[in-house]
């Protein structure tokens, strides 16, 4: 069997981008595999490096942005270098997979960074409208991508690519 | 015509500052200003706020040390109960404290200053980071990892979550600890104590490296402070205050927290949102003294673990009273990782620690509380006075890296006079003051406060640097 880690990152108090962390309780709640591991995280931070390197799939969920409000966007992640620039208290998900590789000598076979397009982030522990509409099929995806329902390689994935 | 020379911002810290370097009319450095540049109010805004609210309020103060707000907090709530926890939260919280310092220590060593230890002082900006050390030592890099990863996991075992728990409450903790949970925690200790053992071996082998940092990073006469057991032990969840000098005399013992208004004075400063306190019989600033890594290892007379204190021997022995120099807070700092290792596997192996029993409650008894512990950069001090309804009415937070603010401000004039020069100025060398203010691990976001109305000054500089005008409000 594969293994799986889906990466919730977000903060709670912020409104949208607490999107994330709600998912991923939702998805702990309902039966969920206990093969596939969950983590909770305001940050992405090195830490984690060493449990993305001993996994199949690594699904990296977020808040965005940039993204349109209530948008679910499906990209693929891949290994970066350089570096420069980043911060250890917060990396982005190609920072971790060169972690990965770089300390623990392996990567997951495939990483995708899922993202929902936030409205509203101010001091707040309720969801935006457009983001509580995307919640249903947010976790619908997550639950076939971590399932294995195959998707489309991720090199042949636009960059932007949205399902 | 004498400049300044602006660091803005010190990179690799915890929080947001800048340094100023003054030069005269040839170039040396005449006057140096470490500045907090964030200002935050936690000491304001939590007037009115019941005082149950406090330990979850305050630990928001910090992302990189909570837990040791959340045990100040609770422990001058503790006061305000005029209560003792029961023996297995006393423990569990001790462990916590501990867990804390280790995940906290190992950021600071190995993803903050290993850059400067690894690659270099004048080591290319843009490489002399945690990437780069992963590059260079890859080894060493998944050492600072697995350290950080352990202390983050006990926070997690015990207390619920790795930042912002809510698990120790006023009275004790809100849930005892299983076996189960006690011996996961075990199967790890040999691994995680090897890799303590093993940074501290790489690292003593680095010094000779940096005998010029050694002699120059803050190395000066001060005094130390910080809490002591009764056995003499370095007391990181509980003890009384103890203050020694430069030559290892006590200077003043057995003091409680509670009373630290008596001994310790703060001051403020137009440059920064950071007070600064001093030994109160010395006055300012002359009552300058240091917390933390250093201070705690010089403030006692044995370690208290068998691995730890063969370290602290050989510590002890690199200057023949006590040791002076800042750049030594890195050695402190592995020391006290090892010993810490060693602490929570001692409580572990404490049956106590799974007693049902971690709670006791109590209503109001007391007006006003403080509660004291050893956070990672030093002594935190948590001061509460509430009304009769419990609702907070004032409030004062003297935090570890605020004691060491006069220290850290003499130091980058200390490093600064020996290694800028404005006619041949290079990147390493303003590096080299940044690093002294890391080898202090300050935490600024929690630093950051105002006693009082805050000394104000605004200043207009035309492009040439001149003073064009200045307005002042002071304290």
């Amino acid at each position: 069997m594969s293994h799986t880690i889906i990466l919730a990152c977000g903060n709670p108090l912020r409104g949208d981008d607490g999107i994330a962390l709600h998912l991923a309780h939702c998805l702990q709640e309902q039966h969920w595999d206990p093969e596939i591991e969950i983590r909770y995280s305001q940050q992405w931070t090195p830490e984690l490096a060493e449990s993305i390197s001993k996994v199949d799939l690594a699904i990296f969920v977020d808040a965005s942005t940039t993204v349109p409000a209530g948008t679910i966007r499906l990209q693929p992640v891949s290994f970066s270098k350089p570096w420069r620039g980043g911060t250890t208290h917060s990396l982005h998900p190609p920072q971790l997979l060169a972690l990965a590789r770089e300390l623990y000598g392996k990567t997951p076979e495939r990483a995708l960074l899922l993202t929902i397009g936030g409205e509203s982030f101010g001091h707040s522990n309720e969801f935006s409208r457009p983001v509580r509409g995307a919640i249903p099929t947010a976790l619908a995806q997550i639950r076939r991508l971590a399932s294995g329902v195959t998707l489309p390689e991720p090199d042949a994935l636009p960059s932007a690519a949205i399902y | 015509m004498g400049n300044t020379i602006t660091i803005d911002p010190v990179t690799r810290i915890e929080g947001h500052s800048k340094i100023t370097l003054q030069t005269d009319d040839h170039g040396e450095v005449v006057a140096a200003y470490f500045h907090t540049t964030q200002f935050r109010g936690f000491e304001k805004f939590c007037e009115g706020r019941p005082y149950y609210e406090m330990p979850y309020l305050m630990e928001r103060i910090c992302g990189i040390c909570p837990v040791s707000h959340l045990l100040a907090s609770a422990k001058a709530c503790d006061a305000l109960l005029a209560m003792k926890v029961p023996p297995a939260a006393g423990k569990l919280r001790r462990i916590l404290d501990l867990a804390q310092l280790i995940q906290s220590h190992a950021l600071s060593f190995f993803y903050l200053s290993s850059p400067d230890l690894i690659l270099g002082m004048d080591a290319d900006p843009r490489e002399r980071n945690f990437f780069g050390v992963m590059q260079a030592q890859p080894e060493l890099g998944r050492w600072g990892i697995r350290l950080r990863q352990f202390g983050q996991q006990v926070i997690e075992t015990l207390a619920g979550k790795r930042v912002h728990p809510a698990w120790v409450v006023p009275g004790g903790v809100n849930e005892p600890l299983s076996v189960e949970k006690v011996n996961k925690l075990l199967e790890q200790m040999p691994e995680v104590i090897e890799i303590a053992q093993k940074s501290l071996t790489w690292f003593k082998r680095q010094l000779e490296t940096f005998r010029e940092e050694i002699r120059t990073f803050a190395n000066f006469p001060s005094l130390f402070m910080g809490l002591v057991t009764v056995d003499e032990r370095a007391g990181y969840y509980q003890g009384k205050i103890r203050f020694t000098d430069s030559l290892g005399n006590i200077v003043a013992d057995d003091l409680d927290p509670a009373n630290y208004q008596e001994y310790i004075g703060e001051a403020v400063e137009p440059f920064t949102f950071m007070k600064f306190p001093y030994y109160k019989p010395m006055g300012y600033p002359d009552g300058m003294y240091r917390v933390g890594p250093l201070a705690r290892l010089n403030l006692v007379d044995n370690c208290g673990t068998p691995l730890a204190q063969q370290e602290w021997v050989e510590f002890r022995e690199l200057e023949r009273k006590a040791v002076l120099s800042s750049f030594y807070y890195h050695y402190a700092r592995l020391i006290e990782i090892l010993f810490a290792l060693e602490h929570i596997q001692e409580y572990l192996l404490d049956p106590i620690i799974t007693k049902k029993q971690a709670r006791y409650t109590a209503s109001l008894n007391n007006l006003e509380g403080v509660g004291c512990c050893e956070a990672p950069r030093g002594t935190l001090i948590h001061h509460y006075r509430v009304d009769e309804q419990g609702l907070i009415t004032w409030a004062n937070l003297i935090i570890a890296t605020g004691h060491n603010n006069l220290a850290m401000n003499r130091g980058i004039l200390q490093a600064a006079k020996h290694f800028v020069r404005a006619d041949k100025m290079s990147e390493g060398m303003l590096n080299r003051v940044e690093a002294v203010i890391r080898a202090f691990d300050p935490c600024l976001s929690c630093a950051t406060h105002a006693d009082g109305h805050l000394d104000l000054q605004v200043q207009l500089v035309s492009p040439d640097g001149s003073l064009l005008n200045e307005i002042r409000r002071p304290a």
